[in-house]
Parts: structure tokens; C-alpha cells; sequence
């Protein structure tokens, strides 16, 4: 491109207003696609976002996106000023979708940085044939005007007026004509608009006047006056001087040539042929085609939005995220301030003091910090709709779509990774899960299936719950699969219901015998289960045959801080999430049990427990390896528990989750370490990955 | 230096101007998101010459030119039409807008434009 | 636009600046050369944090300025017998492609050029260290072995992982 004055922060807001008005856009078609019609309000709206974009991508010289809103925009417009009768609103929102689709992927390729060099015209074509289908045969006769395939705004030609003043003197001496020829600078278009405004200021010198060429709606008087200039007769009171300098101050006048002429006869006999219209007093005002429903708002509304205006401001997610490490960095320092080695065992009231008041702030500032990363995830949410809509639509099933909770909130990064994976769950549900209506109704259900997305908060993480009303899993399928993969560990009488539909979340499991175009064979269910997991969630599932399935995604609030307790093995240290940990004591060997197998086991109040002996799974040198010399610090995850050996505990504290180094992750994936964090007094500690280290206590 | 007050509810517009304008001579002394906003601040402001969305929501850019107008009789005043607004254009300059310029434009069209309409 | 450019030409010079200039550091006997654009910094010894289920080289991350940086043991890398680490041993931290590495060596020699006609093709013997040599630098009477790095980083060797 070579526009000079296109940069960066252009492009990104071209980015991000198009996507924010393409989202809008779709949100009202699809609810409205309900009803047998679109409301009027929408209509409206809809057209004035494919205006805006139709402009904004002209101006960035992306013409395949604005010829193509431009068609949209034509088409909401007939709907919007005809209130057509024979509209096929189903076929209209796809069609409309599709366009929306288009536009979506060619500015999602703007933003990689690639070509947008879709090819829309096959869609034009399609808009333009439905354009004639609710015009009616009333299409052709209408001219196409500047631009658009299908004729614009303008299409009710104005009927030629010629204007007049008020005041028609027949007889005063100091009537002059005057002959003027006003010719444009090239390239200034529009020319035929440019001598309106000419004629338009004219109004009050000039008593007659008449000009070629004389209709300057028709669509090439702009040609003919490039080509052969714009003629002007008339007739005044007013001196040459005085029009000489009315008629000089043309914007984009490049040559005018004035001359008096001898009579007004002249003037006159060109005028009889033409129909003249006597007005009374002020210029008509020609018939504009586009009245603004606006126009009838009443003042207190403006005024409103004067001042929401105001209350909101757009930040770039990298500042946030800057302001997120440097939080993050000033926490790490203040523990290396408040637990520096040298203070420690000296009494320090005054510092203590301090050093609260220092901790107090950090954290609240830390929590105000997260607080403008939390996003609701009413808008993720939001674009579940439009799966669900092209879902049942291509199969043919009926189901709603039930938020819950939407307003609850989420880190911004982490909103990202959920979207994908609640698509394909959805979109599973819609596949496998609901029945046709048909069945459903055999089946004494309601024909509307009913798929419910809910969000709420628990402790430090938020659930994400997608309940469907469908046939549910089937269990004894679930179960031959994983048999035949290998997949059962331990006698299988032994495992449960919940156990077995969780299989499904094992990478390469499906028991869909026909690859869908939607669902794939076992390759998405693994897809979900590591972008949830990216983020440190978790996911389960849970069934009752004939009546549903339940899909449970964990996930936490933020990734960047949590709250850590650290403990001690050896030389190394580790640290493990206190929303993990429901309680730690010093075992006594009277609870310890060894089954067969070797594996070492916790009694704890009449329930048993594995334990894990952290110094040994990750070889680390230890003396303490007496059950009694250590402590046992119990965790939870996902209703499974485990008993974790450790020398001691060192203190709690809020930690900076920071990521593996790159190396090592690429070198491979150690099990239990969810990352690292730097410890008060410069040491690492590593994060322990709790989930990881109970599925991997139960393997062993 | 000539003061511009931009109207236009696309924020990307008003970002393209204000870049397009940014190596001239010519101050941006301010953006207003709508038309009624767009009269307050021409009002607060009094800019030399204001630069006018056609359609906007809330107030449009016809409605919002006659109530500067209202205000201020000698107010220069740029519309910005997107194609196939004839009708809309004319009756801007009926009801006093200076020129009109159409979109997509360039650059320098849009700085003679400014130019001419303030005679320099 | 004007500044780009003068940006892009300075990092140009730069990077010419450093072409054919190698940090020289060594392994027992052996002198081993890596090209300076790559090393970030040469510090000391510091506290190491193992790290569990990792190649042997891998001796474990250390804190640096509050970045993570894992460490490689160049001798166990290239299958030389171990030796314990003393004041002289060196980490030099390398960052390849983004992705930063401390390389644990006996001690670090100096930066020296070595002009292009002086560096002849490895000679394709089966001993471990040579897969990671991507050419041998002549200086006066010694020899440098000149090391591919991206190959160090990439290159694993299955049968190290536990």
C-alpha cells in the first residue's frame, strides 16, 4: 500500500472497530433472524455499520471489503426505506452472514499481516440477485449512479426545477445578463455537486438564471461539465464585478470566464420550451431521499451520550500486560525487601511496621491491576449464538442456547483460550449429544433442545459449565473404546461412572464412527483438553443417559499471581497453590499404610490417601526421609486428593508464576511442575502442578 | 495555525484525518464521535473549519451542521460523504456547507480541500 | 520512512561489526569457538536450581537479574567426562532465536576474529562433539573448534533422557 499516512495504530484500530461493528452486526442478526422480520432499529443499525466499514476499508484500499459492504449497504437500505412485504428473512441472514463471514476472515488476514485478496463478486452477485427479488421489476429502471453495483442512496431522480427568486421585477434599468463559463480542476469529482453548490449560493443574486447542462442529476453531467465546462446565464441587478467575485470563490475553480450579454430577451426565448415553476419564497429544498429517523430524538438524549462518552477509555492489551509484569516484578522485589536473609532474626518493630504497610499496598495495588485485566465473558459467550445458529441450521435440530452468569469475569488472556474450546463442546453437544426434534418428541422431550452455558466463581478459579438436555454418554461404548486403546488401568469393576465418561477427554478417543465435518474423529476432544490445560484449568465431565451431559471446565482466575505455600526438600524448594491445600500435619507412623504393591498410603480420619513422596520422584537429596521427621501436606483437585512428603514448610506468600524457561519445556514436560517463581531471598522455587501429581501417584 | 474540529462517529476516520493532517499546518483542536457533540464543541472550540461525517447516529451530520450554523453563520464546513450520497451532499450545501469531499479520499485532496475553503 | 531505515542500517553495522568474531572458551584441552552475536553476557558460577526429569547436561536454571535461564554443561553434552565446577568455571549465556541458555565451560578464553578463509568443514568423524561443530578455525598454530548453535540447542540426544 502506499498510503504514506497509514500506520500501525491506524491499521490496529481499523482492526479493532470493524471487528467490534462485524460483532455487533451478527449479534443482531441472529436474534432478530427469530422473529419473522428484522426491527426496524436494526435494520438501521446494520446499515450504518456496513456504511462505516464501506468507508473505513475504501480509505485503507481494502476495495474488496468495501464494494462488498457497499452491496450490503444498498440492500439494507431498499429494506430500510421500501419495507418490502415479500422478504425471505431466513435466506436474507444467511446471505448476510456469509457477507459478514467474508469480510471476518479478509480482515483476520489483515491482521497476520497477509493479503486480504478474497474474491467477493460471486457474493455480490448473490446480494444483487435478492436485491431484485424484494425490488421487484421496479429495478431496472432505475440508473446506476457513482460506485455501487446496485444503485445507491440516490434513486429517485429530483424533478428538474429551475429556481427563481422571489422577486420578479419585469421592468428596472439596471437588469445585466451575464454569461459565465466556469470550468473545474481536473480530478476534483463530483463536478455536477460542485456547480450545485455554485447555483445554490447564487440564489439570492441572481432573479433568473439557467445553465448547461441543465440537469445536473443525470449521470453524466458531471462528464459533460469536466469535458466542456459549466455554462451559467443570468440575469441581475448585481454588477460584473460583484458576480465576478461571488462565482470567483468556487472551491476547485480553475478558469472562469465572465461576460455581459446584450438582452434578457435572449434569456427568455431559451427559457420557453422549459417548464418553469414559480416558487414563493425560499429554495426548495430537493427531495432527499434518506430521511433521518434521528431527526424525531428528543434533545435529552444527545445529551446522554455526551456523557457515557467520557466514563470509558480503550487501552492496548500490551500496556496492561506491561503493567502486569512490573506488578508482578514489584511483588518479587518486596518479598526480596521484607524477607531479605540479612534482617532475618533481628527484631525490627518499626520495619515490621513498614513492611506491612508496604505489603498492604502491593497487594492492593496488585488487585486492582488484575481487576482492569478481568474481562466478563458475556462477550465470549455472545458468539456462542452463532454457532449454535449454523449448527442446527446445517442439522436440522432445534435447540436454545441458555447463558448463566455471563457477567462473571475472567483475565484477559485467558478469555482467548476458552472461546475455541466452548465452540467445539458446543458444537459436540449440537452433533452428538441433542437429538432430532422429531426423536425427542418420540422420546416424551421437548422438541427445543436446550443447551445451558453458565459461568460462576469458586474459590480461585471460575467454572464453566455447558449442560445440554441430550442423550447423554454412553457409557458401555465409552468404556469398550477405551478398552480396545489400552486405555484401563486397574479392574475395571472398580471404576466409576464419572471415570468412564472422562475418558473422553483422553487424546485420541472417539467413539464417533463417522467423521463429521464438525466434530472430527477424537481430534477435537484433545484440542479442548490442551488449550484448558494451557491456561491451568481442568475439565471433567458427568452424564445421565437419556437425560444429558455436563461439561465442567476449572479455570483459574489469573495466571500470573497466585497465593503459594513453599516448602522444602532437600536443597530445593517448591511451591504449592494454597487453593489446593486443605490441610498439613506431621504424620505419626500409626496412620501409615503399605499395600502390596509398595504403594504408601494415608489414613486420615477413616479415609486412606496416597502419598507421594516428593524427594523421591524428583530424586532429590534429602535426610529427611522418616514420615515423622517431615510433614505431609494434603491437596485437592478435582475431588481427587493426595498426601504430599516434604521436610518442612518454609511460609505462605503470593508468588509470580513465572513459565519454565523455553529450553526446558522444548526439552521435555516434566510432570508436576506447573512453573517457577523467584523466592524472597533470590532462590527458585518450582510450582507444583497439582493435577499433574495426583494422575501421576495413580498411575504409579 | 488554523484550527480543525474532525466529526465523525468512526473512530478509524477520525484517526485517518488527523494522520493525513499531521505534517501540515493545521491543528486538530478536536474529534467529536457524534453530532451533537460535534455542536458543543464547535461552540466551546470555534474551530476555523470543521470537517463533517454525513451519517452518523445520534445527530446527524446534516442536523448537526445546521445547528452550527444556528450558531455561527460564517462556520466553514467540510462534509464527508461516502458515494451514492448525492442527495444528502446537496442539501449540505443548501443548508451551508462550504464543499464536500468524497471517501476514499487522499491526502492531499483533503488538504486543498481545507486550504481552499479557508483561502489560503 | 526515514527512521526505519536508519534504524535498520545501524543494526546492520552492528551485526557486521560482530560477523567472524568469535568468544573462545575451553573444554579440558580442546578450544572451542561460538559466534559473539549470540552471547548476551559471560557471568560466574551462581546457585543452580535442578530441575527433575532432565538430560544429565542439563544441570538446572539459575536466577539471573530475575530471568530464568536454564543451564547446559558443554562437557556432558559432548560426552566428556564430568568435572567439578571451580572459580574459574564460566557460564557463558547465549540467546538463539529467543531462546536464552547459560553454557557451562572450564573457563572462557577471549574474542577473537577469524577471518573466513581460515575455517575449513569439520572432519565427519563418529565422535560425539563433532555433530555440533559447524567448521574448524585456524588462529596462528592453535585451532579452534567452532560450534553450530543451533544445533546445540536443538539436537537431543535420546539416549541422555532418562
Amino acid at each position: 500500500m502506499s498510503n504514506q499516512y497509514v500506520n500501525e495504530p491506524m491499521l490496529d484500530l481499523f482492526i479493532f472497530e470493524s471487528m467490534q461493528l462485524l460483532e455487533q452486526m451478527e449479534h443482531l442478526i441472529i436474534s432478530n433472524e427469530k422473529s419473522s422480520s428484522y426491527a426496524s432499529d436494526a435494520i438501521n443499525e446494520i446499515f450504518r455499520i456496513m456504511h462505516t466499514i464501506k468507508g473505513s476499508s475504501a480509505m485503507m484500499l481494502y476495495n474488496n471489503i468495501s464494494t462488498l459492504a457497499h452491496s450490503m449497504e444498498d440492500l439494507f437500505f431498499v429494506l430500510r426505506e421500501d419495507k418490502p412485504q415479500n422478504v425471505d428473512y431466513s435466506e436474507l441472514s444467511d446471505l448476510v452472514l456469509e457477507g459478514l463471514d467474508f469480510i471476518k476472515v479478509e480482515i483476520a488476514k489483515i491482521r497476520n499481516g497477509d493479503e486480504a485478496d478474497g474474491n467477493a463478486s460471486d457474493l455480490i452477485e448473490s446480494l444483487r440477485f435478492f436485491y431484485e427479488t424484494i425490488r421487484g421489476q421496479e429495478f431496472n429502471s432505475i440508473d446506476q449512479t457513482i460506485g455501487g453495483v446496485i444503485p445507491s442512496e440516490n434513486r429517485k431522480p429530483d424533478k428538474q426545477q429551475y429556481y427563481i427568486s422571489k422577486v420578479r421585477t419585469e421592468t428596472t434599468s439596471n437588469r445585466n445578463t451575464f454569461e459565465a463559463t466556469l470550468r473545474f480542476e481536473e480530478d476534483c469529482g463530483m463536478e455536477n455537486l460542485r456547480v450545485f453548490g455554485v447555483v445554490n449560493d447564487l440564489g439570492d443574486l441572481a432573479e433568473e438564471y439557467y445553465h448547461i447542462p441543465e440537469d445536473l442529476d443525470k449521470e453524466d453531467s458531471a462528464r459533460v461539465i469536466k469535458e466542456q465546462g459549466f455554462t451559467l446565464f443570468l440575469t441581475t441587478e448585481r454588477s460584473l464585478d460583484e458576480i465576478h467575485t461571488a462565482l470567483i470563490q468556487t472551491i476547485y475553480l480553475k478558469n472562469l470566464q465572465l461576460t455581459q450579454v446584450e438582452n434578457s430577451e435572449s434569456l427568455n426565448e431559451r427559457h420557453k420550451e422549459r417548464q418553469i415553476l414559480l416558487e414563493d419564497y425560499s429554495v426548495k429544498v430537493p427531495t432527499v431521499c434518506c430521511p433521518n429517523r434521528v431527526d424525531n430524538e428528543p434533545e435529552g438524549k444527545e445529551l446522554h451520550s455526551t456523557a457515557t462518552q467520557q466514563s470509558i477509555i480503550s487501552v492496548s492489551v500490551a500496556k496492561l500486560d506491561q503493567l502486569m509484569d512490573l506488578v508482578g516484578e514489584m511483588v518479587i522485589a518486596e518479598a526480596m525487601v521484607t524477607q531479605n536473609p540479612d534482617l532475618k532474626g533481628l527484631e525490627l518493630n518499626n520495619f515490621d511496621k513498614a513492611a506491612r504497610q508496604l505489603r498492604k499496598i502491593t497487594g492492593e495495588l496488585q488487585d486492582t491491576v488484575m481487576s482492569v485485566r478481568m474481562v466478563p465473558l458475556a462477550g465470549t459467550f455472545q458468539k456462542m449464538n452463532r454457532t449454535l445458529r449454523d449448527m442446527c441450521k446445517k442439522l436440522n435440530k432445534e435447540v436454545q442456547l441458555q447463558l448463566i452468569g455471563e457477567e462473571t469475569e475472567v483475565d484477559k488472556n485467558i478469555i482467548e483460550h476458552i472461546s475455541d474450546p466452548l465452540m467445539h463442546l458446543i458444537r459436540n453437544s449440537i452433533d452428538h449429544g441433542l437429538e432430532m426434534p422429531d426423536e425427542r418428541e418420540q422420546l416424551g422431550k421437548l422438541r427445543l433442545g436446550t443447551i445451558v452455558l453458565e459461568a460462576k466463581n469458586s474459590g480461585g478459579d471460575v467454572l464453566i459449565i455447558i449442560r445440554d438436555d441430550g442423550e447423554g454418554f454412553n457409557k458401555d461404548r465409552i468404556l469398550a473404546k477405551a478398552r480396545e486403546k489400552g486405555l484401563i488401568q486397574g479392574p475395571e469393576d472398580e471404576i466409576t461412572d464419572k471415570e468412564i465418561y472422562n475418558f473422553v477427554f483422553l487424546p485420541g478417543f472417539s467413539t464417533n464412527e463417522s467423521v463429521t465435518e464438525f466434530s472430527g474423529r477424537g481430534v477435537g476432544m484433545d484440542v479442548v483438553v490442551k488449550n484448558i490445560e494451557a491456561v491451568g484449568g481442568s475439565i471433567s465431565a458427568d452424564s445421565i443417559p437419556g437425560r444429558g451431559t455436563t461439561i465442567t471446565l476449572k479455570i483459574p482466575l489469573t495466571l500470573a499471581i497466585i497465593d503459594g505455600m513453599n516448602i522444602k526438600v532437600g536443597d530445593s524448594r517448591y511451591t504449592i497453590p494454597t487453593t489446593a491445600i486443605k490441610e498439613s500435619f506431621s504424620p505419626k507412623m500409626t496412620e501409615v499404610i503399605v499395600d502390596p504393591d509398595d504403594n504408601e498410603m494415608m489414613m486420615v480420619r477413616g479415609q486412606c490417601y496416597p502419598i507421594l513422596r516428593l524427594h523421591d520422584i524428583y530424586h532429590v537429596h534429602t535426610e529427611v526421609t522418616q514420615f515423622t521427621d517431615g510433614i505431609i501436606i494434603m491437596v485437592e483437585q478435582d475431588n481427587k486428593t493426595l498426601c504430599i512428603f516434604a521436610d518442612e514448610l518454609i511460609g505462605q506468600q503470593q508468588v509470580v508464576v513465572k513459565a519454565l524457561p523455553t529450553y526446558i519445556k522444548n526439552t521435555s514436560k516434566v510432570i508436576g511442575l506447573a512453573g517457577c517463581t523467584l523466592l524472597g531471598d533470590g532462590s527458585i522455587s518450582l510450582i507444583l502442578d497439582i493435577a499433574g501429581l495426583i494422575s501421576f501417584r495413580r498411575s504409579a | 495555525m488554523k484550527k480543525l474540529l474532525i466529526v465523525d462517529d468512526a473512530a478509524f476516520m477520525r484517526l485517518a484525518i488527523r494522520n493525513m493532517l499531521q505534517k501540515h499546518e493545521i491543528e486538530i483542536v478536536g474529534e467529536a464521535a457524534n453530532g451533537a457533540i460535534g455542536v458543543e464543541m464547535y461552540k466551546q472550540l470555534l474551530p476555523d473549519v470543521v470537517t463533517m461525517d454525513i451519517t452518523m447516529p445520534e445527530m446527524t451530520g446534516i442536523k448537526a451542521l445546521k445547528a452550527i450554523k444556528a450558531f455561527d453563520p460564517q462556520a466553514k464546513v467540510i462534509m464527508v460523504s461516502a458515494m451514492g450520497q448525492e442527495g444528502m451532499v446537496k442539501e449540505a450545501i443548501i443548508n451551508g456547507a462550504k464543499t464536500f469531499i468524497v471517501k476514499p479520499f487522499k491526502e492531499e485532496f483533503l488538504y486543498q480541500t481545507i486550504c481552499k475553503v479557508l483561502g489560503i | 520512512m526515514a527512521d526505519n531505515g536508519e534504524v535498520e542500517s545501524q543494526q546492520e553495522e552492528v551485526e557486521d561489526t560482530q560477523k567472524g568474531k568469535f568468544l573462545t572458551f575451553c573444554l579440558g584441552t580442546e578450544f572451542y569457538g561460538i559466534e559473539i552475536k549470540y552471547v548476551t553476557e559471560i557471568i560466574g558460577l551462581q546457585p543452580i536450581t535442578e530441575i527433575p526429569e532432565m538430560p544429565e547436561y542439563i544441570k538446572g536454571i539459575i536466577n539471573l537479574r530475575g530471568k530464568l535461564i536454564p543451564l547446559m554443561d558443554v562437557r556432558l553434552r559432548f560426552k566428556k567426562p564430568f568435572r567439578e565446577y571451580n572459580d574459574r568455571t564460566c557460564i557463558v549465556v547465549i540467546d538463539i532465536k529467543e531462546i536464552p541458555i547459560g553454557l557451562i565451560v572450564d573457563s572462557v578464553s577471549e574474542v577473537i576474529a577469524i577471518p573466513e578463509e581460515e575455517i575449513v568443514a569439520p572432519p565427519t568423524m563418529t565422535k560425539e562433539g563433532n555433530k555440533y561443530i559447524k567448521g574448524i578455525g585456524k588462529v596462528g598454530t592453535d585451532v579452534k573448534l567452532l560450534l553450530d548453535s543451533d544445533k546445540l540447542l536443538t539436537e537431543t540426544d535420546f539416549d541422555n533422557l532418562r
